[in-house]
């Protein structure tokens, strides 16, 4: 539960960011078991957290949609639409919402949730706007990611600046693991970037180990073996 | 088959590949491979632009760990970061110790035995998304036709990210560029759960998983997705039967 915390704390922060930062009237973010249950991480204000209760209860929504992988705009709750958000529609403009807009938050076929902002006026997100979803999405999947991973706040933001998910090796690292350990990839990258924070390795270096065999996964016990460790040096 | 037979065929195989729910990674990976047999170069990759403007690699010509690594560091620099930045074509670079322009790419592409590069734009209304990167082993310099041909092809892969759809707003464009990247993600992924599974080359598991698709007429994404979440065991699939001709 004291991991629950961290994230949550951490969650709230970035979603006010997330809805300051795009002037938009608020943002939430929702995370999705693997058992498809959305739930809330956190919310930037009383209509975002109204907006994302809204949605789990009725169980559709830009999150919901987005969780699956898809970028979902509805950009007038009120103009006529062949959506199938039917009961979402018109209680989301209750509650004050006009526009709502869903991304993804993945890596590859790791489904995290989902980004939702809402504006109370009509009308698309300018491009700036967009592009600066997608950049939120993305911080935001590798801020839950080190926080699961039990990472320190401080660690967070050389997390934030780097560009370690663009690395292919970490994404064939995390398969790698899959199988060693005989668990789910997104476990097994949450595995990973713990370890990286555990040796204070460079979450691309500690792949490369991985890819090359050097370091890996017990099959029974999830123990680390690292060939280098009876070295002096990292490499 | 002389150049314009080539061509042709080419395109002809492209335009039966752009229909239905084709494959991005699919499509381009035979793209380059054609672009390798079309114009004379020894290896092509496309690289492509998330809406947040970092490049990523999606497709080459090559899967093998070392010529991936090329354009791995081309995230951060080399010929696709100063083609995509600027919009205009690097031909006939000749690669060099003494060239300081790229110090980390340069002596990683001459290590492998690369003498030239090569990185054409993919435009669309004024927009660059990506660029198409092609290596040579040899000196010597792309003719211009070369260089048509080439940009040709750049074209239809940036055709091919619209997926069905005639008009384009920057909305959906970014969408695509987000899917696709992240098509690629799935795939590295499941690259590495085969490569353990069944104890083969990274390379290696990137044709397996090719093959299984092509055989069992499934898009390289899903297949990619099913091993992920272990709907498909990844021991299970196809052995390689003819990984080369694809």
């Amino acid at each position: 539960m004291d991991r629950h915390e961290q994230t949550s704390s951490n969650g709230f922060a970035l979603c006010a960011v997330a809805a300051e930062f795009m002037a938009l009237d608020g943002a939430a973010i929702a995370l999705i078991s693997d058992d498809e249950v959305l739930m809330s991480l956190c919310t930037s204000n009383h209509a975002a957290n109204a907006l994302m209760d809204l949605e789990i209860t009725v169980g559709e929504g830009p999150a919901v949609d987005a969780s699956r992988g898809d970028v979902i705009e509805d950009t007038d709750l009120l103009a006529a639409s062949d959506s199938n958000w039917t009961t979402y529609r018109p209680e989301a403009v209750a509650l004050g919402a006009r526009a709502v807009f869903g991304y993804p938050v993945r890596v590859g076929a790791i489904r995290f949730g989902a980004l939702s902002l809402f504006r109370n006026s009509p009308g698309p997100l300018d491009e700036g706007q967009a592009a600066d979803a997608y950049l939120m999405a993305s911080v935001i999947s590798r801020a839950i990611l080190a926080e699961q991973a039990g990472g320190s706040p401080g660690g967070l933001v050389g997390e934030l600046n780097g560009v370690s998910m663009l690395d292919f090796r970490v994404h064939q690292a995390a398969g790698m693991l899959a199988i060693q350990g005989s668990m789910s990839v997104r476990d097994a990258l949450v595995f990973l970037r713990a370890h990286a924070f555990a040796i204070g390795s460079q979450l691309s270096e500690l792949a490369e180990r991985v890819v090359s065999g050097t370091t890996r996964l017990a099959a029974e016990s999830r123990e680390w073996i690292d060939e280098a460790v009876g070295g002096n040096d990292e490499r | 088959m002389n150049r314009e037979s080539l061509l042709i065929a080419t395109l002809v195989e492209l335009a039966d590949n752009l229909v239905d729910d084709y494959d991005i990674i699919d499509v381009l990976t035979v793209l380059t491979h054609r672009c390798v047999e079309a114009v004379d170069v020894d290896a092509a990759g496309v690289m492509l632009a998330s809406p947040m403007g970092e490049l990523q690699f999606v497709a080459s010509s090559s899967e093998s760990m070392t010529v991936i690594e090329l354009f791995q560091i081309q995230t951060n620099e080399g010929p696709c970061v100063d083609c995509y930045r600027d919009g205009l074509a690097i031909t006939n670079h000749e690669l060099s110790e003494a060239d300081g322009r790229w110090p980390l790419f340069t002596p990683r592409a001459l290590a492998l035995g690369f003498r030239a590069v090569h990185s054409l734009p993919m435009r669309l209304r004024g927009r660059t998304i990506g660029a198409l990167n092609l290596f040579r082993t040899h000196q010597g310099t792309l003719t211009d036709d070369d260089v048509i041909v080439a940009q040709g092809l750049a074209d239809v892969a940036t055709i091919a990210i619209l997926q069905h759809r005639s008009t384009i707003d920057s909305d959906a464009l970014n969408a695509q560029l987000s899917n696709a990247l992240n098509s690629r993600v799935i795939i590295e992924q499941a690259k590495g759960m085969i490569c353990q599974s069944t104890n083969c080359d990274m390379d290696e598991a990137f044709n397996r998983l090719r093959a299984h698709a092509r055989n069992h007429n499934e898009g390289l994404t899903g297949l990619a997705t099913r091993v992920v979440n272990k709907s498909l065991n990844s021991t299970d699939l196809d052995e390689l039967v003819e990984a080369k001709r694809t």
